[in-house]
């Protein structure tokens, strides 16, 4: 049975409440409290070097120091391949991408690094033939063609990798990346091909039409 | 009568406060200290001793955390500490809690009009204030703290008996309280 007193008190039970303690009352409550519990603490290694007795101490601190040294040495070599790798292979952008997300890569593609590795050495291989005929055919236009050619694919295939990582149909992906590196090797096979009938007579490149060809392909 | 939706909102909170946590506590301090305030200061009547029962009762209930299994929610867990300092304080403070005076009931009308209408908060609140220490316990802790008698027994170390007929002269002293002419805005 509930009285009016009570029903009165219930109903305004919030407005009983009018005193506050005073802010600085918690800081007297922190100053009190144990600090942080000990487990929680930061573990501290300590050095002693002045004794013998600090031995496993020293044994693991050198463990420490040495593969943080070893860390920055395979950092440092694989910083300054990646710095060499631009010189070779110029035009190749997906070059780098190849190499900079094969983790992820591993995960969708499993395939894709190695037929990228593949047709990344075949185009290598392609380019620096051709760059020993570049040097006597200097003066041809279809040159700048193909580059272009070849820096478009390239974009595109960048797009397409990019894609497989968001798109659900990987399969297509790869089979689209897969055909641009063909694409790029038969631009590449088709220049070496002119560049090969051409070397007989290159005092006459007058071979105009056929390398227009090569660079719709 | 408790705010149950602390319940849930505090429970990763008062495991942080298990592992020491400071940040946690502060919360939890932020979230219960003006209310647990409120309750301490309706026991003591006093305002320097309520804050010490605050802090007594904050640091006991941190200490303490890994008693809480959550059984209840933590404020009704806090409160009972917090209860608890708040009759230690006053029982120092007076060797006697409850008056068994029993004049103070003689002398206490029957026929206490209640026109509820005309009560305003302050006028209860203040009216409780004025209650003698005992009276005010029971009456707070009935009222206010929702406790029933068999709760406000074990606290008091008296009978559930007790408590309710402390409660009723407690109940009638305090409607003669507010028919005194200060009181009647």
């Amino acid at each position: 049975m509930k009285d009016s007193l009570e029903k009165f008190v219930q109903n305004n039970r919030e407005e009983f409440d009018v005193f506050e303690p005073r802010p600085e009352l918690w800081q007297h409550i922190c100053q009190e409290l144990p600090q942080t519990s000990p487990e929680k603490e930061a573990k501290v290694i300590k050095f002693n070097f002045g004794e013998r007795a600090s031995f496993s101490a020293d044994f693991f601190f050198m463990r420490v120091a040495a593969a943080i040294v070893l860390l920055l040495g395979c950092g440092l070599t694989i910083f300054l391949m990646k710095q060499q790798t631009p010189d070779t292979a110029n035009t190749l952008a997906s070059n780098q991408s190849i190499n900079a997300p094969a983790a992820d890569v591993n995960a969708i593609a499993p395939e894709l690094p190695e037929i990228e590795a593949y047709y990344a050495s075949q185009i290598k291989a392609k380019k620096s033939e051709l760059s020993a005929y570049d040097l006597k055919v200097l003066g041809l236009d279809e040159h700048q063609l193909i580059d272009n050619e070849l820096i478009r694919l390239d974009s595109s295939y960048v797009s397409l990798k990019n894609q497989l990582y968001t798109s659900p149909n990987t399969n297509e992906i790869v089979g689209a990346l897969i055909q641009n590196l063909q694409i790029r090797i038969r631009v590449l096979n088709r220049q070496l091909e002119v560049l090969q009938k051409l070397e007989p007579n290159k005092q006459q490149p007058i071979q105009e039409p056929q390398n227009d060809d090569t660079t719709n392909v | 009568m408790e705010k149950l939706g602390y319940q849930d909102v505090n429970q990763q909170v008062v495991q942080r406060c298990k592992g020491g946590d400071h940040r946690a506590q502060y919360e939890l301090y932020k979230l219960y200290s003006k209310a647990m305030f409120n309750v301490s200061m309706r026991i003591t009547n006093d305002y320097a001793e309520a804050e010490d029962v605050l802090q007594e009762a904050f640091l006991s209930a941190f200490r303490n955390m890994h008693h809480y299994k959550g059984e209840a929610s933590f404020g009704s867990w806090l409160k009972k500490i917090v209860i608890n300092a708040a009759i230690n304080a006053v029982r120092k403070r007076r060797a006697e809690l409850v008056p068994m005076d029993e004049r103070s009931v003689a002398e206490v009308p029957d026929e206490v009009t209640e026109d509820d209408s005309e009560w305003q908060v302050e006028q209860v609140r203040r009216a409780i204030q004025k209650l003698p220490d005992g009276y005010r316990v029971v009456l707070s802790l009935y009222l206010l703290e929702g406790y029933d008698h068999a709760e406000i027994g074990e606290v008091l170390g008296i009978s559930e008996s007790t408590s309710k007929s402390q409660y009723s002269r407690a109940r009638k002293k305090l409607l003669e309280i507010m028919k005194e002419p200060q009181f009647v805005a």
